[in-house]
């Protein structure tokens, strides 16, 4: 970061979270704020000061304490990590209106250390963990904000500061996921999920489908092209190609099976995404995304969408990215779970 | 993001509440000479478009737009895929795609002739969302609502009740455990009563409540819950012994 500070002709740079985006201040500070502001001050000589918002959040890390926090940007600084969802406030705050230095930092996320990837190796193995205790609770007559409970429970128990979950559960009616609802879960349901447990602030993801039952002939044919779409991805990335190649081996999957309709934004958002200090980390696995990936990179492959064979099903793995192609950190079977 | 149960219970909170929010709000509007409020909502500052419409981002952000005299709309960052679900847990008829937000805005005040806007709490605007909006053709206002009302303390009251009670409960079983495996424990009882959302801190007496970190919890312990339930936060602590 000081390097980046020294190119870009910055003298200092602050690094802004809230409770929904700690991961620019994280990046810098890894301390897991449960106030809603942090701050994090870097400058050129590598002194770091931090401000939270929440006298808790200060007295553990002995930081400063700004109960009005628009008082912590006085001062300013040249550039902001996550000025887009600083509040107007704190920048007016800052006197001269910084640059953004969120796309600058986010670039050197990318790139993880052997820490970083050790932490997203741990949060893997949750991942698999809360996934078989996924499986084992589900039964029909279970409400999906139940079944969510017990998976939650699960993985704070196991060490999860904090999990990004979306859930669906039904037939062929279902387009998406989303937070769990009062529904009743039915035999022949099929049901979807993202776990993404975060462990020492990173987040790992997998996503499976279960049927509670037999299988339908729809169910089977659709998995079928998911595996085949998530393995062409797999089987493809690798330091040099880009995001857009990822996405195109997925979607050419489905293309070829006569269901290229269902690879667009109508019915799906992304092919999958990078992993870190944030769920949904960019660039985002899409034909239109040009970024050259890199070795050390985490991404997930999934090529999670709707089907009229099945409903909305999902699948897929995180991946690190090796000098010569990638590592499945993953260890849960690649297969339709059924119970 | 949010992953407890997000609904809506018309016999808890009737839509006749949202009705009478409305209407101050529109109050307010007409005392500034404005045509629509605009009310900024994301997964964490969620609590004012909530109290007007019960929409919850779980994921995501949006803009809220409540008209003088219209329907309110809501400009959604959300898949149009869960728009029959955003539609069955809100009092949204009209919902717009709007990956980008400020645009999709200034279509609308277009199609309605608005050439200015109220906007609740203008200065804490995302600079991401305030900078277009400055630079727009609208002209924006700030405003300020008061956002109580007998039904929001009667739901933080359950939300409290909620807390206190499940801790009273709950809290003889952390002893022994790590403060991870309590979570756990927390997680599930909260979460299957309905908890939408949950932040739980633990001292052990050696420290401030903090996340849990793996500490032993032995027959002195506290624990500092927030608590959202439907909307409506509550902060509770207790102690062991009780």
């Amino acid at each position: 970061m000081l390097e980046l500070m020294a190119e870009r002709g910055w003298n200092s740079i602050l690094l802004y979270g809230n409770a929904w985006r700690k991961d620019p201040f994280r990046s810098l500070v890894n301390f897991n704020f449960s106030g809603d502001h942090a701050l994090a001050r870097l400058s050129r000589s590598g002194e770091i000061s931090v401000t939270f918002s929440d006298p808790w959040d200060a007295e553990i890390t002995s930081g400063k304490l700004e109960s009005d926090f628009v008082r912590a940007f006085a001062g300013g600084a040249p550039a902001i990590a996550g000025l887009e969802f600083t509040e107007e406030r704190f920048v007016a705050a800052c006197g001269k209106v910084p640059v953004s230095a969120t796309a600058d930092v986010e670039e050197l996320r990318r790139v993880k250390t052997a820490e970083e990837i050790g932490c997203i190796q741990q949060a893997c193995d949750l991942a698999d963990r809360g996934y078989k205790r996924f499986v084992e609770v589900a039964e029909p007559g279970m409400r999906e904000f139940e079944l969510v409970a017990e998976v939650e429970a699960f993985l704070k128990a196991n060490g999860a500061e904090d999990n990004f979950m979306l859930i669906a559960s039904g037939g062929t009616e279902v387009v998406g996921m989303k937070p769990p609802t009062e529904r009743k879960l039915q035999k022949g349901d099929s049901i979807t999920t993202e776990l993404t447990p975060q462990v020492n602030g990173y987040y790992a993801q997998i996503c499976r489908t279960l049927v509670l039952g037999e299988p339908s002939e729809g169910q089977l044919k659709a998995f079928d092209i998911f595996f085949e779409a998530q393995n062409a991805a797999q089987d493809l990335i690798k330091p040099g190609i880009t995001a857009a190649d990822a996405a195109r081996a997925q979607n050419d999957v489905f293309r070829k099976h006569g269901y290229g309709d269902y690879t667009g934004a109508k019915y799906t958002r992304v092919r999958g995404h990078c992993l870190g200090l944030y769920p949904d980390e960019t660039p985002h696995i899409l034909e239109d995304v040009d970024y050259v990936l890199k070795k050390d990179m985490v991404v997930i492959a999934h090529p999670n969408t709707y089907l009229p064979l099945s409903g909305y099903m999902v699948f897929g793995d995180t991946l690190l990215i090796t000098e010569t192609g990638n590592t499945r950190l993953n260890k849960t079977e690649k297969k339709l779970f059924t119970k | 993001m949010k992953r407890g149960l997000i609904t809506w219970d018309k016999a808890e909170l009737p839509p006749s509440v949202f009705e009478a929010r409305l209407v101050r709000a529109r109050a307010s509007l007409a005392k500034h000479d404005l045509p629509a409020l605009l009310v900024y909502s994301d997964v964490w500052r969620s609590t004012e478009g909530r109290h007007l419409t019960n929409y919850m981002p779980y994921w995501n952000r949006s803009l809220i737009v409540i008209p003088g005299e219209q329907a309110p709309v809501l400009l959604c960052g959300l898949s149009p895929r869960v728009y029959p679900w955003i539609k069955s847990v809100t009092i949204f008829e009209e919902i717009r795609p709007a990956s980008k937000l400020v645009p999709t805005l200034m279509q609308l005040c277009a199609e309605r002739g608005w050439t200015k806007l109220g906007v609740l709490d203008l200065p804490r605007l995302p600079h991401e969302v305030f900078i277009p909006l400055e630079a727009s053709s609208v002209e924006a206002f700030d405003v300020k609502l008061d956002l109580t009302d007998e039904a929001e303390i009667a739901m933080q009251r359950r939300a409290a009740k909620m807390a206190r009670e499940i801790l009273t409960v709950e809290l003889p079983k952390g002893v022994g455990l790590t403060d991870y495996q309590f979570s756990g424990l927390l997680e599930r009882a909260f979460r299957r009563a309905g908890a939408e959302d949950l932040v739980l801190l633990f001292s052990t007496g050696d420290s401030v409540p903090r996340p849990a970190r793996g500490a032993m919890l032995d027959h002195q312990f506290s624990v500092a819950v927030a608590l959202e339930y439907r909307g409506h936060w509550a902060r509770v602590r207790q102690s062991l012994p009780l």
